[in-house]
């Protein structure tokens, strides 16, 4: 004989048809409450129909993808390198830092260049967001933010603004001005709210509205003038980290990357996820289009960079290499797209034969991680801002045949 | 994803059936017309093109001038 459970017969109203009878303890979201055997039999069923929908759910949300990857597999009847075969090599390249931008008193997280291709506005941990002239290193502008790690910002398309934001979780636009007696941080307007911070924002086409990715999981498009939330993106199970615009041509889509491996390209108008690809094997730090828009190419803390065809709806090649553990933070590409830069978390820059998978340069010169990488917008040079506080644009001093 | 509640779950079926209708191209067609872009562009890509970097606002113009 062991021990015995005894069940305590409680007469009373049951809680939930009120009727007289014996009563059972039930919790329902830590809450006592007291069933008839009736009801809480119903109640035991009813948690099994909703387990039993999520399953199904589950179940059916798995076959949909097994499906998915059904149909992109029968459009795999050719691969990149066999293609490229026929192209020619490149050869090796030798690309020089032409101006180092020292003034940030730490990371530098983010930058972006004006249109005018000479200007740049980057943002650091030390919570300022500073516009320099590239051409003679002079800073044009600064704003403190509030807060500390501002991890985004942009450049709008006329020149005439910034947008930046970080941990705390808006993003906000700076009018730049030339009068010295105004003060930037009067005029600024905040324009985007979310609920964790703010990874990634771009303008749209014009300055009038505002794309943003956040740690909350989700991207929004909003009204630059209003602050009004015009779009909202859901769909990401994890922190979104980046975000890119398709070019101009190819319409209204963008395509985000976030912690939970996946990079999605949505339509801007519906607010509908097109596509969605789960082939990285960690977080993906960086998103960009390839130059026509029917590629892009993502960097991840799985080590590798891949490029993936929209129009085939595939992953068509990954750039890695054994020698390479660490993380790319950023990726760009060269005007034409044969080339892909990409920054790492091992202070280096590889650069990459987008057509060969081959690596034909690595760069060497920031003494820590890379954290940001942008080509300007004529492709004469790229831009990258580092953890060591400083950012370094380069150009090809010149290309030597293998 | 596993913490995703009924509502949540709709939603992730509902986004993947909208992007299995998506109307998908052969690779046989996508990757040479990708080429074929890439191979336009090179000639105007400073960063593969030598004669186009003569004038690149990065590089010094001439040394210096004694005045």
């Amino acid at each position: 004989m062991c021990d015995q459970t005894f069940l305590v017969n409680v007469f009373g109203s049951c809680d939930k048809c009120f009727k007289q009878r014996a009563l059972r303890p039930v919790f329902k979201k830590s809450q006592q409450l007291n069933y008839c055997s009736i009801c809480a039999e119903i109640m035991a069923t009813d948690g099994l129909h909703e387990n039993e929908t999520l399953a199904s759910l589950k179940s059916e949300a798995e076959s949909l993808k097994g499906k998915l990857e059904e149909e992109r597999a029968k459009l795999h009847d050719v691969e990149l390198h066999q293609v490229a075969e026929r192209v020619e090599a490149l050869g090796q390249f030798v690309m020089k830092t032409r101006r180092t931008l020292k003034g940030h008193g730490n990371k530098v997280l983010c930058m972006d260049w004006c249109k005018d291709k000479r200007r740049i506005v980057s943002s650091s941990q030390d919570g300022k967001v500073i516009v320099w002239d590239s051409f003679t290193t002079n800073k044009e502008h600064a704003v403190t933010m509030p807060c500390t790690w501002v991890m985004a910002c942009a450049y709008a398309p006329s020149g005439c603004a910034i947008a930046c934001g970080g941990l705390d979780n808006k993003c906000s636009v700076y009018p730049l001005t030339f009068d010295k007696n105004e003060n930037m941080a009067a005029k600024k307007k905040s324009v985007a709210m979310h609920t964790n911070y703010l990874s990634a924002c771009s303008f749209t086409n014009s300055d009038m509205q505002i794309l943003t990715a956040s740690g909350d999981g989700t991207c929004a498009l909003w009204d630059v003038e209003s602050g009004q939330l015009l779009q909202s993106f859901h769909g990401h199970g994890a922190d979104v980290l980046c975000l890119d615009l398709a070019p101009s041509e190819t319409g209204n889509t963008f395509v985000s990357g976030g912690c939970d491996k996946k990079a999605m390209v949505w339509d801007m108008r519906s607010g509908q996820c097109v596509q969605a690809f789960e082939t990285h094997e960690s977080d993906i730090n960086s998103v960009r289009y390839y130059p026509s828009g029917d590629a892009f190419a993502s960097g991840s803390d799985d080590a590798t960079c891949r490029l993936y065809d929209l129009r085939a709806d595939r992953e068509v090649a990954i750039y890695s290499k054994e020698s390479i553990i660490f993380g790319a933070s950023s990726v760009d590409f060269s005007l034409s797209g044969r080339l892909l830069f990409a920054g790492y978390n091992d202070y280096t820059i590889n650069v990459w034969d987008v057509l060969k998978g081959s690596r034909v340069s690595i760069l060497f010169g920031h003494e820590n991680r890379v954290s940001t990488l942008r080509v300007s917008p004529d492709g004469t040079a790229f831009c990258s801002g580092s953890w060591d506080h400083t950012l370094r644009v380069r150009k090809t001093s010149f290309h030597f045949a293998v | 994803m596993e913490e995703w509640d009924v509502p949540q779950m709709k939603k992730e079926v509902e986004s993947l059936k909208y992007q299995l209708a998506f109307k998908r191209e052969m690779s046989s067609k996508t990757i040479p017309e990708l080429l074929k872009w890439i191979e336009d562009g090179i000639p105007k890509d400073p960063f593969l093109n030598p004669d186009l970097m003569k004038n690149n606002p990065w590089v010094e113009k001439a040394k210096c001038s004694i005045l």
